[in-house]
């Protein structure tokens, strides 16, 4: 029956060409009709199957108090249609945003751990409970714990940086010892700012040396000036201050400490 | 002469508030309540109107919180001696053409004077950084602290714009008194000309300490009044910047010992720390420290001497290689910087608050400075306020165009 249709409409379409050629005398409804598929048959003109009509997807039909450990009970890749978080991973272009999971090569390439909620954590517990013994009650400190079972650390002596991140040896946690070159780390390295030994410790210093040696009060150590309220609350504004970077609350906080210290009103 | 600017003053503002309707008068007084009635105690009944934007209080030492938005007047004497290198260009257009020097007194600037009125001169100098955005006021408000301590006697060490020293310098000579370093002679006898006509009485009274040997014939002696070396300066440019730096030195030696007490005022401290355009003859960059002028202005903005205060702003018009938005200390100043300057008092300056923007345009009218018919409207108001966003350097240009 298809093919005798096909077969139909292929015969039919020359025809329609001839006769098109000599239009002013053919009228439209003399035409031979071809046979239409209508949008519920599958067939097409060319003969190739049509792809069928995707399906809405299922985080649509997801309930907000549904059983998510039947989602993902393994680790499986990322499926942007089962996951209803509306996630978006990328670096963005010019004027734009982030992109959006649908389709997304990040989301898929990073290890995710959708099969490891707490809630299914609890059902591992709950199901492996059963091969357990108790924890031995001798163990009850962490001192004890690491004379019997202490911590074996393990150099490697090579860096491996590959484009995969499925290499078992990624989820072995390595503990490091410091490197010789490490201890020339200098002041300009630091991530962040530390006020012991800087230079802003060293200037408060000698200002108020200087003011206790004008009002004659030399009894004074180092210690006891660095340890006033009025020191510290000068080295969190100048902590902040280094550290986040100039904005109204910083400079202001600074401005009163410093206000404080030198006894300006 | 004051009293005859005075008179002419009074003259055009009441043909003025003829021109103004009576609505537009009383939207200024309600404005200002609290100095028309400060000032009508003390003051003639005619000349209430001129209270609204100026204040005959020529004292800074006598500035409340009550002249507050209102301009002063600075007399030409003073403009000739304390202000012969301080003020900015425009401002300078600005006095010739209105004929008279007139200051807004603003709260920065009050706050900075309250600290400097309670001075402990016993204890080291206390550093006061102005910051703030392009055309807020800082310089005028550090020349408004400079005009304060020219009035009580103090010393006024004023250097206008550090940066000028960082760059576009011709001659570059190795000094002579240390090979690393390099002076620049012709920004230095400039400098000293004008230390001179600020603080000429006191260059006769303050000796020098020390014996300075100038080259094989020339020298000046222990005990020798300090304008000798100025002098020796200004003539001999070569050693001009050599004798900057022995004046410094004197200075900040002598300032501890009480005679007299000693202002540093260098606008652009910024420059200090920043990079340099100059270049030495083999293409390679100079640092700001191999300048003699920089290093001993930096010797000199530490704290470590009593018996005076150090007025400093940080301005990115006119720095070396800081993005234009730059306005904050941190970013200007960078690590460096604020490191030396550690601990300061940082005081914003911020644009105009509407009464400090009401009382500009008033007095812009007062001088018939703005033309345009529609400026003294209440729309003509508007317009300006959101086209300078009550930034006083942009309201400033604007009007010029009025």
């Amino acid at each position: 029956m298809a093919a005798a249709r096909l077969s139909a409409s292929l015969v039919l379409q020359p025809r329609a060409r001839t006769l098109r050629a000599f239009s002013t005398s053919v009228s439209p409804a003399t035409r031979s009709p071809r046979p239409s598929p209508s949008t519920t048959e599958r067939t097409s003109r060319y003969g190739r199957p049509l792809r069928r009509k995707a399906l809405p997807p299922r985080t649509e039909k997801m309930a907000v108090d549904q059983d998510w450990p039947s989602v993902y009970p393994v680790a499986a890749p990322f499926k942007p249609s089962a996951v209803p978080l509306p996630v978006r991973m990328g670096y963005p272009v010019k004027r734009g945003v982030p992109m959006a999971k649908e389709g997304n090569l990040e989301l898929l390439k990073i290890p995710n751990f959708l099969h490891l909620t707490p809630v299914a954590i609890k059902r591992h517990c709950e199901a492996l409970k059963d091969f357990c013994t108790e924890w031995p009650a001798a163990l009850d400190s962490d001192e004890k714990c690491r004379k019997h079972f202490p911590i074996e650390i393990d150099t490697a002596g090579y860096v491996s940086a590959g484009p995969s991140v499925r290499n078992p040896k990624a989820r072995v946690v390595t503990l490091r010892k410091t490197e010789e070159w490490e201890k020339t780390k200098t002041e300009a390295d630091m991530e962040e700012y530390v006020w012991k030994d800087s230079s802003s410790e060293k200037n408060i210093l000698e200002t108020l040396l200087q003011i206790k040696a004008a009002e004659k009060n030399l009894e004074l150590s180092k210690e006891e000036l660095l340890g006033t309220e009025e020191v510290e609350e000068y080295r969190k504004s100048v902590v902040s201050l280094k550290n986040e970077g100039d904005n109204e609350n910083t400079l202001s906080q600074y401005k009163e400490s410093v206000k404080r210290l030198l006894n300006l009103t | 002469m004051s009293a005859g600017i005075m008179l002419k003053g009074m003259t055009r503002l009441i043909s003025s508030v003829h021109k103004l309707d009576p609505g537009r008068f009383l939207h200024i007084g309600t404005q200002a309540p609290q100095c028309l009635a400060a000032h009508l105690d003390n003051q003639v009944a005619t000349e209430s109107p001129r209270a609204i934007s100026r204040t005959s209080e020529n004292d800074p030492a006598k500035h409340g919180e009550q002249h507050e938005g209102q301009h002063y007047n600075i007399s030409f004497q003073d403009l000739k001696t304390v202000f012969s290198h301080g003020l900015p260009p425009r401002f300078v257009m600005q006095v010739k053409t209105f004929n008279e020097a007139c200051l807004m007194v603003r709260r920065p600037a009050l706050e900075l004077l309250h600290y400097l009125k309670n001075t402990n001169f016993a204890h080291p100098a206390v550093r006061y950084v102005f910051y703030g955005e392009k055309g807020t006021g800082k310089t005028l408000s550090l020349c408004h602290s400079i005009h304060f301590c020219a009035k009580q006697d103090w010393l006024i060490l004023h250097i206008p714009d550090a940066h000028l020293w960082v760059k576009n310098c011709r001659d570059l000579l190795q000094s002579t008194y240390n090979k690393q370093r390099f002076d620049q002679p012709l920004e230095a006898s400039t400098w000293l000309k004008n230390f001179k006509t600020a603080n000429e009485h006191f260059l006769s009274q303050i000796k020098v300490q020390e014996k300075y040997v100038w080259n094989k014939r020339e020298s000046t002696e222990k005990g020798s009044p300090l304008g000798e070396v100025v002098e020796q300066g200004i003539m001999r440019v070569r050693n001009a910047t050599d004798a900057v730096g022995i004046v410094l030195k004197e200075l900040k030696r002598q300032s501890s010992s009480g005679i007299f007490r000693l202002l540093v005022a260098v606008d652009g401290v910024n420059a200090l720390w920043g990079r340099t355009t100059l270049k030495r003859e083999d293409k390679s960059p100079i640092a700001p420290e191999e300048l003699a002028f920089i290093y001993n202005l930096r010797k000199m903005v530490k704290n470590d001497w009593q018996g005076g205060a150090i007025v400093l702003t940080v301005s990115q018009t006119g720095s070396l290689f800081k993005p234009r938005k730059a306005y904050l200390p941190q970013e200007l100043l960078g690590k460096e910087g604020f490191d030396a300057l550690d601990p300061f008092i940082p005081i914003l300056v911020s644009n105009y608050n509407p009464k400090e923007f009401e009382s500009c345009i008033h007095y812009y009218l007062e001088n018939n400075w703005l033309q345009h018919e529609k400026a003294h409207t209440e729309e003509g108001k508007k317009e300006l306020l959101f086209l300078s966003n009550r930034n006083p350097g942009q309201l400033e240009r604007l009007c010029a165009y009025l």
